[in-house]
């Protein structure tokens, strides 16, 4: 049996709320996400009205997190008045079509913070092995 | 058997994967060993806080005025959708179907220019044809009566040895005075003795051979 197709299968009722989220299609040990919309209430497993791009989450040999969407039919679900899940969120900010997610700028001073104290350990330690030495 | 459209628009999936299948059950109580754990919830720092309070603050505003932007726009788009109906487009519209007939009336012209020089063209060959097969059929009839005369010549030649009332007992007499015995013999050579009483002339080899058998 062929793959659905990306206009979506799942049934559409105009009046119940959508969401814009990440549904995993990938396998064991390998995410891959679309990104589609779907009733608020409903199952990851089941059929979406919609897909609107992908994400692959997986850096390929560039070292690069692929990201599709097609941000026309973004605008249009969002006139809908679609929510946004956060991860799909962090993924507009950062495509630059949603302003930047503050969970984007917590992840990235924490990351930063980690850095910095893994350096400051370092430091720490050469300190301590380099007096016997001299 | 399943239309493959009625396996791709069902609205529960065939295989479900749920969560539960490693997981115990709802009803099941906390184990014994973990009743007294607590979970270390995370520590936030008061600047961490503040700042990604104003930093979210900052960001539902952006987000409303971004929905409602699109919001707006989808309405417009709308609206003007539906002024589609409105006098000037009639209008356009109407001139368009105008100019549509117009052309429409103008091809159709022409094909009839080109349709007339076609049955022009396509009776002309018509014509031909059939005085061409008219001619053909007049030699063939022609023919015939010549072939016909022909025979009738011949007969009327033959007529004169033809037997008539006025000369059938001549004709008899003639038949009984001259009697034709049709009977014939072949030999293994395919020589051909005519009459039912003739003679056959034995030749030599077989005469030799005849007598070396009587003696």
């Amino acid at each position: 049996m062929s793959l659905p197709p990306a206009s979506g299968t799942g049934r559409y009722f105009a009046r119940a709320a959508k969401s814009i989220r990440l549904i995993r299609q990938g396998c064991t040990n390998r995410p891959f996400f679309h990104i589609s919309v779907t009733h608020r209430r409903r199952l990851n497993s089941q059929p979406v009205i919609e897909q609107l791009g992908s994400y692959d989450p997986m850096p390929n040999t560039n070292n690069e997190k692929l990201v599709a969407l097609n941000l026309e039919r973004v605008k249009f679900w969002l006139g809908k008045g679609a929510h946004v899940t956060d991860p799909v969120a962090e993924l507009l900010g950062l495509s630059g079509f949603f302003p930047i997610h503050p969970r984007s700028y917590m992840t990235a001073w924490r990351n930063r913070r980690t850095e910095r104290e893994n350096i400051a350990k370092l430091e720490a330690e050469q300190a301590k092995a380099k007096p016997p030495a001299s | 058997m399943l239309s493959q459209n009625s396996l791709l628009k069902r609205t529960w999936p065939m295989l479900v994967q749920c969560a539960e299948a490693h997981r115990k059950p709802r009803w099941l109580p906390v184990a014994k060993s973990k009743i007294y754990r607590i979970p270390k919830r995370p520590v936030i720092s008061e600047d961490e806080r503040l700042e990604l309070m104003r930093l979210h603050n900052n960001y539902k505003t952006q987000m409303r005025s971004i929905r409602r932007f699109y919001h707006e726009e989808m309405i417009k788009e709308k609206s003007t959708r539906e002024s589609a109906s409105s006098e000037m487009s009639q209008r356009l519209e109407a001139e368009e179907w105008a100019r549509c007939v117009e052309l429409n009336e103008k091809w159709n012209a022409q094909v009839a220019v080109e349709r007339e020089e076609r049955r022009k063209l396509e009776v002309a060959a018509l014509e031909e044809y059939a005085l061409k097969k008219i001619e053909a059929d007049d030699i063939k009839l022609k023919e015939r009566i010549a072939k016909a005369s022909e025979e009738i010549k011949k007969q009327k030649e033959l007529s004169s040895t033809f037997i008539t009332p006025e000369n059938l007992d001549a004709a008899i007499d003639h038949a009984l005075a001259n009697p034709i015995d049709y009977n014939f013999a072949i030999d293994l050579k395919g020589n051909k003795y005519e009459g039912r009483d003739t003679q056959i002339q034995y030749t030599k080899a077989k005469e030799e051979k005849s007598a070396s058998a009587t003696a």
